[in-house]
């Protein structure tokens, strides 16, 4: 029993330096990141509320996000590429789906427009590179729903086809050459 | 002879019969055929029973890729099962994900795999059956209203969540207040300088460890109590002084007869040299019990 004791007044002191060490290191490492991703909420916040903030490439990925959303609702889409690249080979799903889908957004917006003013020509590449955005975020993640509408929508403007055989009753050929059918309920502008 | 041959003959033709309707035995677990949308997964799963003597060709497996413009398949899982009722069992799982996004409920079909089984000295041929099912369309065909043709909005970026990690800290930093105040109180510094001043517990170790002694040190016992009362007082104690005393630490006077006849002993032992009479007044074991309450009286006080 004393020699329990003894041992425990030895080992105490020991003991209780370490917790301490041991902890002390927790709370700065911890606070350092805390204190860390404070200052990157900032950056994004900055860019959420319409200020450009330089970002470099090794910059925390919800703040590459938070970029390249600040990009894409500018049409700023070539500057948007590398940044969603860069977030889709990423290990984080969430940021990789949600850079690819805002990408396609944006393509899918501005294709829009474009047929709004019936400019049909730039608007099918940007539909078919929205159209693989979709498909490459619900291989990550089938359950997104508004990828899959947004997916709906580009297939109904631009639909696919089968590369190689034409089954008998698919649309006649001449219609697949142009690849478009036609745009339901969307205006054409003038006559 | 010729009876012996023909016996040869009818039981390879029986194992051959046998190992043919094993190598076929595939069967196919879908889920329901119907209620898919644009993206969804779709998983099949084949029983394969074979001949023992056979194993699936790991080369003739399908490898994830797409399969037609619409179909991905995105998984393969072959799972070996053992051997069971006399027949190598495999299942697997395919994974597929549909992209067709069809104007109103459509039935679509996947397409049959062929599968290879070898054994040493043969290679059969499996098939996974065509699965059919419908896929349903997600919006309606576009009327007047532009309502079908708005894309649905952006996944907006998020702020880094730091709960956790300022959670964290503050969980590192009153470990480390913890552990200061561990070592502080152990050390005796400040705030709790105070508890080092515990005079009667080092007299009851003394005393302790004094009667321990054979024969019983009792001048010394007696004294480390009387430096006991010194420590507490701040000032020398005498037998006169005890009211005194007792007046400025109320917490001792339940232990005043005890205390008084401390006094007395301990002024037969160094004034009147009579320790024999001090041992009868108050003996050794009665010493130490004697400082065990006051340390305990202490320890109350504190």
């Amino acid at each position: 029993m004393s020699g329990f004791r003894q041992w425990l007044r030895q080992i105490f002191p020991a003991a209780c330096l370490t917790a301490l060490v041991v902890a002390l290191l927790l709370a700065g490492w911890q606070g350092t990141r805390a204190a860390l991703d404070h200052r990157t909420n900032a950056a994004i916040a900055q860019l959420v509320a319409g200020r450009d903030v330089p970002v470099n490439d090794n910059a925390p990925g919800a703040l590459q996000l938070a970029r390249l959303h600040f990009l894409t609702i500018r049409d700023r889409l070539d500057e948007a590429q590398p940044i969603a690249n860069r977030l889709a080979i990423g290990d984080d799903a969430q940021l990789a789906v949600a850079a690819l889908i805002d990408l396609a957004n944006a393509r899918l917006r501005a294709a829009l427009d474009e047929l709004a003013s019936n400019n049909i020509d730039p608007a099918i590449p940007l539909v078919r590179l929205a159209k693989e955005g979709y498909r490459r975020a619900l291989a990550i993640d089938p359950g997104l729903w508004d990828a899959k509408y947004n997916l709906d929508i580009t297939m109904r403007l631009v639909r696919d086809f089968p590369q190689i055989e034409v089954s008998g009753e698919e649309l006649p050929p001449e219609v697949t050459k142009r690849l478009w059918t036609d745009l339901p309920g969307l205006p054409r502008g003038l006559p | 002879m010729a009876a012996r041959a023909r016996w040869v003959l009818i039981g390879v033709g029986l194992l051959a019969a046998m190992g043919a309707a094993r190598a076929d035995d595939v069967t196919l677990y879908a889920p329901r055929p119907f209620g898919y949308v644009i993206g969804d997964t779709i998983t099949l799963s084949a029983d394969v029973a074979l001949d023992p003597s056979l194993k699936i060709d790991p080369a003739s497996l399908p490898q994830p890729r797409p399969v037609d413009y619409w179909l991905d398949l995105k998984a393969v899982r072959l799972t070996d099962r053992g051997t069971r009722e006399g027949a190598r069992r495999y299942r697997l799982d395919l994974v597929y994900q549909t992209f067709y996004a069809p104007l109103e409920p459509k039935r679509l079909v996947i397409p049959a795999l062929a599968l290879a089984a070898v054994s040493d000295d043969r290679r059969v041929e499996l098939a996974i059956p065509p699965w059919s099912f419908v896929m349903s369309p997600l919006r309606e065909i576009a009327g007047g209203s532009g309502e079908a043709m708005t894309p649905r909005p952006d996944i907006m970026p998020r702020p880094i969540a730091t709960r956790r990690a300022l959670m964290l800290s503050f969980i590192g930093l009153a470990l480390a207040a913890l552990g200061a105040a561990l070592i502080g109180w152990q050390r005796g510094w400040w705030p709790f300088h105070r508890r080092r001043d515990r005079p009667f517990l080092r007299a009851a170790r003394s005393v302790r460890a004094a009667v321990g002694l054979s024969p019983p040190d009792y001048d010394t016992a007696l004294l480390a109590l009387h430096r006991a009362f010194d420590a507490t007082a701040g000032e020398r104690v005498f037998a006169e002084d005890l009211d005194a005393f007792l007046a400025a630490h109320p917490g001792f006077e339940p232990a005043r007869h005890d205390i008084a006849r401390l006094f007395t002993a301990s002024r037969d032992v160094f004034f009147a040299a009579e320790a024999g009479a001090a041992q009868q007044e108050l003996p050794a074991e009665r010493l130490a019990e004697l400082a065990a309450r006051l340390r305990a009286i202490e320890r109350m006080a504190a």
